[in-house]
Formats: C-alpha cells, sequence, structure tokens
C-alpha cells in the first residue's frame, strides 16, 4: 500500500492446507536490500522464488555495485516468471519498496506467469484477496502517513 | 481470479436463450437439461442501531456478463396495507436469484398481512423472523436460492436485523453484507461497525492493549458508511452498481431513499 513518501507490505503468518493450518510462523516476505518480496500461493514455490530471487538480486549487487530498484525488481520477477509461462511457479507476488533515486515509494503486483500489476493504491493477493480489495477500496485515500 | 468470474454461466451448461437450440449429438441422440437457479448477482447490507435500522442493496440486475435491467429492486415493504404496503414497519431484502426473491417476499408479505386480519396486532419482528425461517427451511430440498436480510424495530424499539442463509438459519446480528459483494463489504463492516482490530491509541502494547469498544452508532454515520461500502464495491465487483437503494425503519415508519451509482 502506498502513502505519503512511503510504502507498506504486511502478511500473515499462516501455512495451512485449506481449513487445516500446519503452522503459525510462516513469513511471506522477504527483503532484498530496499526491496520487499511479498509471496503468496503454494508454500513450496514461496521458498523456491523467495531462494532464487536471492540469488538473482545478490549477483545483480555483484555485478552492478549497487542494490537493485523496485523497478528494475518487478522486471526480473516478471521476466523470470514468464521464463516458466509453462509450468508456472504457484506464487502471486507483491512488490513495496522505495526508490533510492527518486524517493519515490513503489508498489505492484504480478500474477503467476509474470503480468504485472502496476498500482498506484494498493496491491493485494492470496486467500483473503477478496476481503483486502473491500477493506482497501473503503479505506485507503492519497496521501495517508503511519500513525 | 476465478472468483470473479463466478456469475458467469456454467461452461458448457444449458442456455438460458431460446435462439440456443439443443443441436443433435453426433449419435443422433438429445440431450436436454434444465437448470432451475440463475444467479443475477447484486448485493444487499443491513445495519441495526440504537432505535433504527437501515437497510440497503443496489439496483443491477445481472446474468452473466449481461445487464438484465439498472434497476430492479432487492428491498422489499412487508405487512401494512394494501398493494404498497402503507404503514408497513418490517423491510425484507434478497438477493441470489431474483425470481426466488420476488416468490419468497410475495409469500412472507400475505402471511404477515394475514396475521393482521386474523389476529387484529401487528407481527412483532422476532415472529416475522422466526416465520420466515421457516418458509426457507419448508423448502430443504429445492431451495429458494437467496441470502434474505429482515430489519425492524424490536419490542423495545431497537433496531432488529436478522440474515439467513438459503435454508433458513438465522441470527440476530448488529450488521450483515450479504450477495456478491459480501466479501468485500463484510470485512470493512466488522472494522468501521463493531470497530474489529481497532485499538485504543497508546493504551500499552501486547496483552495491555485495549480494543476499543463497540457502540450502536448514530443514524446519519450508518448511512454515509452504507453509501462508502457500496461505492467501495462497484470499484471492486462487475455485477454491483447502477443505483443504491436504501430504506430507513424507525419509530416514525420506512424512510426511502435512492442514490444513483456507477453505471459501469
Amino acid at each position: 500500500m502506498v502513502g505519503k513518501d512511503c510504502v507498506a507490505i504486511a502478511c500473515d503468518l499462516r501455512l495451512g492446507m485449506q481449513a487445516l493450518t500446519v503452522s503459525n510462523n510462516f513469513p511471506k516476505i522477504f527483503s532484498y536490500g530496499d526491496v520487499y518480496l511479498g509471496l503468496t500461493g503454494l508454500a513450496t514455490d514461496v521458498s523456491t522464488v523467495s531462494d532464487l530471487f536471492r540469488y538473482k538480486v545478490n549477483m545483480y549487487r555483484l555485478r552492478e555495485e549497487r542494490n537493485i530498484s523496485p523497478q528494475t525488481m518487478a522486471n526480473l520477477v516478471s521476466s523470470s516468471l514468464y521464463e516458466r509461462r509453462f509450468g508456472p511457479y504457484f506464487v502471486s507476488p507483491v512488490i513495496a519498496g522505495l526508490n533510492q533515486t527518486t524517493g519515490k515509494p513503489f508498489i505492484c503486483g504480478f500474477d503467476s506467469i509474470g503480468c504485472i500489476d502496476f498500482a498506484k493504491d494498493f496491491i493485494v493477493s492470496g486467500t483473503a484477496s477478496d476481503q483486502l480489495f473491500g477493506t482497501c477500496e473503503g479505506l485507503w485515500e492519497p496521501d495517508l502517513v503511519s500513525a | 481470479m476465478a472468483s470473479v468470474f463466478s456469475g458467469a454461466p456454467p461452461q458448457g451448461g444449458p442456455g438460458y436463450s431460446f435462439t440456443q437450440t439443443p443441436r443433435a449429438a453426433p449419435s443422433g441422440e438429445r440431450q436436454h437439461g434444465f437448470y432451475p437457479y440463475t444467479d443475477n448477482g447484486g448485493s444487499t447490507l443491513g445495519i441495526s442501531g440504537a432505535d433504527f435500522t437501515i437497510l440497503a442493496g443496489d439496483t443491477r440486475s445481472t446474468s452473466g456478463y449481461n445487464i438484465n435491467t439498472r434497476y430492479a429492486p432487492k428491498l422489499f415493504k412487508i405487512g401494512g396495507e394494501g398493494p404498497d404496503n402503507k404503514g408497513a414497519q418490517i423491510v425484507l431484502s434478497v438477493v441470489g436469484f431474483a425470481a426466488d426473491g420476488d416468490a419468497l417476499k410475495e409469500r412472507l408479505d400475505t402471511i404477515v398481512k394475514m396475521y393482521k386480519y386474523q389476529h387484529g396486532k401487528n407481527m412483532t419482528v422476532s415472529a416475522c423472523a422466526q416465520r420466515l425461517s421457516h418458509i426457507l427451511y419448508n423448502k430443504r430440498f429445492f431451495p429458494y436460492y437467496v441470502h434474505a436480510i429482515l430489519g425492524g424495530l424490536d419490542e423495545e424499539g431497537k433496531g432488529a436485523l436478522y440474515s439467513y442463509d438459503p435454508v433458513g438459519s438465522y441470527e440476530r446480528e448488529q450488521c450483515r453484507a450479504a450477495g456478491a459483494a459480501a466479501s468485500l463489504i463484510m470485512p470493512f463492516l466488522d472494522n468501521q461497525v463493531n470497530f474489529k482490530n481497532q485499538y485504543m491509541p497508546g493504551s500499552g502494547t501486547g496483552h495491555n492493549l485495549q480494543a476499543r469498544q463497540a457502540q450502536p452508532l448514530p443514524q446519519n454515520d450508518v448511512e454515509e458508511l452504507v453509501r462508502d461500502a457500496f461505492t467501495s464495491a462497484v470499484e471492486r465487483h462487475i455485477e454491483v452498481g447502477d443505483g443504491l437503494q436504501m430504506m430507513i425503519i424507525t419509530r416514525d415508519g420506512i424512510a426511502e431513499t435512492f442514490t444513483p451509482l456507477k453505471k459501469d
């Protein structure tokens, strides 16, 4: 979610199979320097994809000698997912971060094969996306600040 | 994303149009089917206060990706005098399959009117609520395909709101959203009406954190919440839109309002 000169990203910690809760401590947000990546979907792919991007972002940092920007990360995620067009990772990623050069907040979401959703306000993902769409659409307004 | 398209008719299932005549299978045998239900989309919402109840519903009627009409009311006055229900004190809202909704409204209205002729007094909302449950359960194995919400004032003059599943299981509540956008509206209501997930600022951390206590809201606040809930639902759900019909039940009777919503 975008606010005044800030972004926020949040996830629950539940890991379950439909109604059965398997774990109460399964984080779904991963940090890559200045960029945060949220991953919902198939848990094994959440782990695989988060590790894959840790490797890719580390390689980027070694090559470029700088942190990856949220925009570049978005394109990296998109092309990496589309590479698996006919055998996709079952994840719906969300990116949030501040661009270190411009200072502007940036968020975006993806489907499982890498189509980017550049939203100006908020991105939701996962099993409660309908509920989150309703609350965000009802409560979000431009230039929100942290309490 | 499949949930977004849930309103569309079943793929490969029977059509509803006479232009789609059943085609002969290669073997020469014909198969006919009849599906007695349609989902007409739309959403309804009810909130009860200290001395009033508000029911609301959008007026769009859909079938798949088509719009049947932009004005099909989902709110009905129950009881009162004559076909205009003059002096009625109960409102029924129905969402789901519109034909079943109309049939259900017709049956409940007749029963509540007959009750007054036979007993010489108005039916209480609690009695009407239980009767509605029985009507729904009577068709347990061929249900009215609707989510009903019944609103009025109880014997103490407090706002009363009852919600139902299609087979008559019911409960008195403070607020309830039903229909296509119920999953979008209900968490918003939990937060803004019952103050769920809201805490007193500066009351501490962890177990010391004090939850904000729910209290009955003033009528104007509730009307504003209802409008906000629907304008939000219209943004994110294709089956909701066109118009917002509201009925406000107070001891002075039923006030009806209409607010336009986006038609896209």
